[in-house]
């Protein structure tokens, strides 16, 4: 079966900077890709490249078998987005502003207003139908967005930051809606800052620093290549961080993460007696994740774009 | 073709729903602009004025508002409209993850404006009828569709302004220095034949002096095809040149 999005050196510039430096990834049908990395890596980029809000500087690039640049119209009636922004008309009530965009992706009126009620419904909105859009709590605008990019029934869903900046609660909401999409077969592509909802959720991760792919593979893999066992972290200043390099044996790591000091071992038991043998408090213990591999691959120190 | 035709729709539509939220409102200085003028120059100052061009000064500035509605209307909605959807709304950006793309919101923008020009022309001719200043009541149709076309040559000039601005603030110089003189010096207010001839051609340059001319036109039972071939001719003409100029640069804004 022929990939749904198929990206080949992808390159984007605007003006001298190069957000995109040779993009290479293949998106598969009913696949859920998580794009991950710094802002300014060139997430949100390289996904307005895929449906044509931004055109790309080189490369090869077919979304649905075709090319975003001369066939947007097409592309983007087979997807869904949900921007970063939400762009949603602050003057009308949530039942207008979908009925425009009902409209906007071919719908009529007859069609539109079932499916709207069933995704109000869906997103736990429903009691706002008629509610004016400036009345909406944040969480309320974002989840209507989700209604939005749904209302064609689109193959391909395109979440660019869907959680950022909302309250834990709505963030499981929608994340579990993410979760309920993908299980029915849409294939997503979906940019974030939450490596713990990535790594429960992506089938695969991208990695993407300063305009490249550092690397790429399911959750699994790159914590396994990156970054495996289990992590201790400790408070303390750099004499500190010398004295565990002193102790630890020579297959462990010892860096910083952030103002904490982070000691991996490839075993929890090891880490343990280590602990225990040397009368030491950490923070905190546990398994090596993505947010491990992340920072490792997009370097500790914040990029020169943020 | 048709898919075409339907997407721009939906922007117009877009820009109907919002507009007609806050409908009195908008609609109010339609009214309140020439009926102002209206007293103070017609009533007013005319009381001075014998008569020009062989009528009362009334009804001497009565067409020259109907035009200046849509002068005002489109550029108003054009700049400072547009502007504020594409940049602080960002509606583009939503409408842009549909299948309409950039071209089709700009045509769109176009018929829009073309639309409210007419409503607003025809809105004011059937005030200026009910004083008497108004050739007939079937004369709002055919100074709908010149307040329409009006609109377009109007419009071009604001959606270009909108692409060279940095700030919103910056739709004041561009009124103060184009769309101001265009109203003030397009014979709106006095008329043209006595000015000297240099004058006579350089305000052949905006697009507005020909609305004007031809809706005087209307209003006086002057109209001829010969008249309605130059003047007309000369708004299409412009309507094309701006209108595919700000497209150009419009499309380059919204699809980056």
């Amino acid at each position: 079966m022929s990939p749904i999005l198929r990206a080949h050196q992808v390159k984007k510039s605007f003006g001298d900077f190069e957000a995109l430096r040779g993009v290479d990834l293949e998106v598969k049908r009913g696949e859920c890709v998580g794009l991950l990395g710094p802002n300014g890596a060139g997430k949100s980029t390289f996904i307005n490249v895929t449906y044509g809000a931004s055109l790309r500087s080189g490369g090869e690039l077919e979304v649905f078998g075709l090319d975003p640049s001369k066939n947007s119209s097409q592309i983007k009636a087979r997807l869904g987005v949900v921007p970063q922004e939400n762009a949603l008309d602050d003057a009308l009530t949530v039942i207008e502003n979908m009925r425009i965009f009902a409209r906007f992706v071919g719908l009529t009126r007859i069609e539109a207003d079932p499916r709207i009620e069933e995704l109000l419904t869906y997103m736990a909105l429903d009691h706002k139908k008629d509610a004016p859009i400036r009345s909406l709590s944040g969480g309320m605008k974002r989840r209507l967005a989700f209604v939005r990019a749904l209302l064609s029934d689109p193959e391909l869903l395109i979440l660019d930051e869907p959680t950022t900046g909302l309250d834990p609660a709505v963030r499981h909401l929608l994340w579990q809606r993410v979760h309920d999409l993908r299980r029915r077969g849409k294939t997503i592509l979906i940019t974030t800052h939450y490596m713990h909802e990535a790594e429960m959720l992506c089938d695969r991760i991208v990695i993407l620093n300063q305009g490249r792919i550092v690397d790429e593979n399911t959750p699994r893999a790159l914590i396994e290549k990156h970054s495996p066992g289990y992590v201790s972290i400790f408070h303390g200043d750099e004499g500190f961080a010398n004295q565990l390099r002193g102790a630890v044996p020579s297959d462990w790591h010892v860096y910083r993460q952030q103002d904490t000091w982070c000691v991996r071992a490839p075993e929890l038991n090891s880490l343990v007696d280590f602990q225990k043998s040397h009368a030491l408090h950490s923070l905190q213990m546990r398994p090596a994740n993505l947010e491990d591999v992340y920072l490792k691959l997009t370097g500790e120190e914040l990029s020169q774009n943020d | 073709m048709t898919e075409n035709l339907k997407n721009c729709w939906s922007v117009v539509t877009r820009n109907w729903t919002v507009y007609r939220k806050d409908f009195i409102a908008n609609i109010s200085p339609t009214v309140a602009d020439p009926s102002l003028i209206l007293i103070s120059l017609g009533l007013g100052l005319g009381g001075f004025v014998q008569q020009v061009e062989g009528r009362s000064y009334m009804a001497f500035l009565a067409p020259g508002l109907v035009a200046s509605t849509a002068l005002f209307t489109s550029f108003f909605e054009s700049s400072y409209g547009f502007y504020i959807r594409m940049t602080f709304e960002s509606v583009f950006k939503a409408m842009l993850t549909t299948p309409i793309t950039a071209g089709q919101i700009i045509l769109g923008e176009y018929i829009w404006n073309f639309l409210k020009g007419a409503m607003m022309a025809s809105g004011v001719t059937l005030f200026l009828l009910c004083f008497g200043l108004a050739p007939a009541w079937w004369s709002v149709f055919p100074a709908a569709l010149l307040g329409g076309v009006i609109a377009l040559p109007c419009a071009a000039l604001g959606l270009l302004a909108s692409s060279f601005v940095r700030n919103i603030n910056q739709f004041q110089t561009v009124y103060s220095f184009l769309i101001a003189p265009i109203f003030y010096l397009s014979g709106v207010f006095f008329p043209l034949t006595p000015m000297p001839e240099a004058f006579r051609w350089a305000v052949l340059i905006s697009p507005f002096t020909h609305g004007v001319r031809l809706m005087q036109q209307l209003f006086w039972h002057q109209l001829s095809w010969e008249s309605v071939i130059v003047h007309g001719g000369a708004l299409v003409a412009f309507s094309l040149a701006l209108g595919l100029w700000s497209a150009k640069r419009l499309k380059a804004q919204l699809v980056t």
